[in-house]
């Protein structure tokens, strides 16, 4: 008879998907530590993602613009609501708030530089503001965020537009974390609290609870900042609609929106991986809530999360988004998850460098996550700077690219006209048809659903003469 | 509500009838020589705001009162100078905040989020105060002689919290630097997740939140109270407890079993 169990290749029945190794040995690995595993990076599951979207670029239909010939617009403007001084981008993507703490001097300075460079912005993360990025940002969001550490008003009186904080894509409903390798005696000093601690940031705002009280705070803010800036209120993507036609009724000039894909310095594994939905899905949401209470266009949306190319941003833009912001990308035009002299990323962390997922440990071998000063060091701000500006201006390039190709003479002429759809996941996140068709889940649907509903009524009506209520 | 100025109702209006982008400064407040008073009754926030501003910095006047104020909102916020305001009557919302300077004495009562993030200065309320009292304080003396509500001094960074009555649930919560000083009793959950700082309280505690602990009063702890008292003429209770972080929750990877169950 057989032996079933016989050690050879005929006798395996096929391994789990749901245990695969990886859960394995974080099952192990939870019964060592006794508590939830921490990581930065963004999501690692597969999610339905700009990849799955296309353009439809003008052929006879539409006619098309000459690239590098014929002018295409990319100036951005930010925040015209109520501001006396709206935000003005030379592009229309900045680099978002990421915080002094979770990245180190060096690498602040040189996201700093680079963006001015590009005649775009920066934002000053949770933690507070550092002189030297302020002195290098030409243009500079400082965040109101609920740790309120650092917070200074004479700093908010030096900023070009102010973000609240109020949710991230990585990990809507909860607050900022720094492990305490990189609470170093600085960091904690300009956060009020005990070096070496394991922070936690507040996920709540101290000092207002519901988006009543948030109108009560924006005007707060309006009033010590002069009406001079922008407003940006910051959201994770979750109930978009809701939370959208909550935060518009709130007062805002602007609101940011962070998809499921969004990187952090420090999250929850968990965390990272099971809050959030995906951007192409929350810009439609956002946009039908703005236009549901008539702030459509009033309000920009701005957006990140997972954006890696001008492909990206365009596609962000075609749905809807007034500008885009990046993190991780920009992390990476530092050279961060690059090989560099001295790393060892396989032997230290156990990962290709492309892998490396490692940011909250504060031993980044490229010394940008990282308060350690001897990694520090093998961060060259000036030349880092220049990878910035370069990736920022390739950005742009790939954004008029494509809007160009469209027929557009402004990459904010994209809409979604100019988009398809490779799957019907995507069809119906995005709100676009899929390829080949003219099918839109839901949407689709919805209208075939109210043209019976019309044509019933109609017969209804000629049968009983209209006497009778449908 | 406010009234809000007709230019912003018919322009660019917000939803709530908050934003006021076109307000200017009514320059109606009555000034003899280094002071002037403030008539606020017919006064948005903006305006009452754009008034002091004028006032403080344009004028260079040194002590304003403001009368009538009717607890309007956001009133006397980021004043970033010394100078001395009385309130005279009640303040909403967000009293007194984002300050680094300024001492202000309100005669009535305040809303929630008084002095929120103020740096230095001193602000006075003579009767009571709501929630979120002295929301990340990070500097100054913030004293109000009646009762407030809950989590006073939340994230509190820094200066020192005077309450002349009782203090509502989770005084003190996330509490990182600073002092309060509680005449009354204090609510459920004092000190709750704080890192660092004191509370010290005369009156009862209903219960200590999640790692807080009671700690020894020294004789610095009391000249310290002392001299609060002092300045601000207040009768000084006798006796005080006085209550700290037992900074069990430091990190996460060192908790003993018997400390795991405290974050649950
Ligand atoms: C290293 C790092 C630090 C961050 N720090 C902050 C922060 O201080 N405040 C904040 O609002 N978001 C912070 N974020 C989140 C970003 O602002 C943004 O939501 C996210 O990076 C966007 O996704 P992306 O990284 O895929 O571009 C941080 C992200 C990273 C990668």
């Amino acid at each position: 008879m057989a032996d079933e169990t016989a050690p050879s290749e005929n006798t395996v029945l096929g391994r789990s998907q749901i245990f695969t190794p990886e859960v394995v040995n974080d099952i192990h690995m939870k019964a060592e530590l006794g508590r939830y595993r921490m990581r930065g990076g963004g999501i690692f599951k597969k999610i339905p993602h700009w990849d799955e979207l296309v353009f439809l670029p003008g052929t006879l239909t539409r006619f098309v613009i000459e690239g590098y010939r014929e002018k295409c617009e990319t100036k951005t403007v930010l925040g015209g609501r109520f501001a006396k001084k709206p935000l003005e981008l030379d592009i229309p993507v900045y680099i978002t708030g990421m915080s002094f703490g979770a990245l180190s001097l060096e690498a602040k300075m040189a996201l700093a530089k680079g963006a001015s460079m590009a005649g775009t912005a920066t934002c000053s993360g949770e933690g507070g503001m550092i002189p030297p990025e302020r002195d290098l940002s030409t243009k500079w969001y400082y965040q109101v965020i609920q740790s309120r550490y650092g917070f200074n008003p004479h700093h908010l009186m030096l900023a070009d537009a102010v973000e609240f904080f109020i949710g991230q894509g990585c990990k809507v409903g909860m607050g900022g974390h720094l492990m305490g390798q990189k609470v170093t005696e600085q960091v904690a000093e300009m956060r009020s609290l005990p070096a070496g601690i394991d922070q936690r940031s507040p996920a709540r705002h101290p000092d207002w609870l519901g988006p009543d009280d948030l109108s009560l705070k924006i005007q707060e803010v309006r009033e010590a900042t002069d009406y001079q800036v922008p407003i940006q209120l910051k959201l994770g993507a979750a109930r978009v609609y809701d939370d959208v036609r909550m935060a518009a009724k709130c007062g805002p000039d602007v609101i940011y929106l962070d998809g499921a894909e969004g990187g952090t310095g420090a999250g929850p594994h968990i965390g990272t991986e099971e809050t959030g939905i995906p951007l192409m899905a929350a810009i439609p949401e956002a946009r039908r809530a703005l236009e549901d209470v008539g702030l459509a266009d009033e309000i920009d949306l701005v957006v990140a999360g997972g954006i890696r190319n001008g492909a990206d941003i365009a596609k962000c833009i075609a749905l809807g988004a007034k500008a885009v912001a990046i993190g991780s990308a920009a992390l990476m035009a530092l050279g961060s998850n690059k090989d560099v002299a001295g790393a060892d990323y396989e032997g230290t962390f156990g990962v290709p460098a492309s892998d490396f997922y490692h940011w909250h440990t504060g031993k980044d071998p490229a010394g940008i996550t990282t308060q350690d000063p001897e990694l520090r060091k093998r961060l060259n701000v000036d030349e880092a700077a220049v990878r910035v500006y370069n990736f920022l201006h390739t950005l742009t390039l790939e954004v008029q690219m494509l809007a160009r190709a469209c027929g557009k003479t402004d990459v904010h002429s994209l809409e979604p006209e100019d988009l398809n759809a490779l799957t019907t996941e995507a069809a119906a996140m995005a709100r676009v048809p899929l390829a080949g068709t003219k099918y839109i889940p839901g949407v689709t649907e919805e209208k075939t659903l109210t043209e019976i509903r019309d044509l019933l009524a109609k017969h209804i009506a000629n049968d009983t003469g209209g006497n009778r209520d449908v | 509500m406010v009234a809000v100025n007709e230019t912003s109702r018919t322009g660019r209006y917000d939803v709530r009838g908050l934003a006021e982008p076109d307000a200017e400064a009514p320059k109606t407040a009555r000034i003899d020589g280094d002071s002037a008073v403030v008539d606020a009754a017919d006064l948005s926030t903006r305006q009452i705001n754009l008034e002091l501003r004028r006032l403080v910095y344009g004028e260079g006047i040194s002590e304003v009162t403001v009368t009538n104020p009717g607890a309007k909102h956001s009133i006397a916020v980021g004043l970033l100078t010394r100078c001395r305001i009385t309130v005279d009557g009640s303040l909403g919302y967000f009293a007194c905040t984002l300050g680094d300077g300024p001492e202000i004495h309100v005669t009535g009562r305040v809303g929630w989020s008084l002095a929120e993030n103020m740096m230095s200065g001193v602000v006075v309320v003579d009767k009571n105060a709501g929630s979120l009292t002295g929301a990340a304080m990070r500097g100054g003396d913030l004293v109000v002689r009646g009762h407030v509500g809950a989590r006073t001094g939340i994230d509190q960074k820094g200066g020192t919290i005077l309450v002349g009555g009782n203090t509502g649930s989770m005084t003190g919560f996330m509490m990182q630097r600073g002092r309060q000083i509680i005449c009354g009793n204090a609510g459920p959950g004092l000190g709750d997740s704080m890192y660092d700082g004191e509370i010290y309280v005369a009156g009862t505690v209903a219960s200590l939140g999640v790692d807080c602990v009671e700690e020894e009063m020294t004789p610095r702890d009391d000249e310290l109270l002392d001299r609060k008292f002092r300045i601000y003429r207040m009768d000084r209770p006798e006796r005080f407890r006085k209550f700290v972080c037992g900074k069990q929750l430091y990190n996460y990877d060192t908790l003993e079993p018997s400390e795991r169950k405290l974050v649950l």
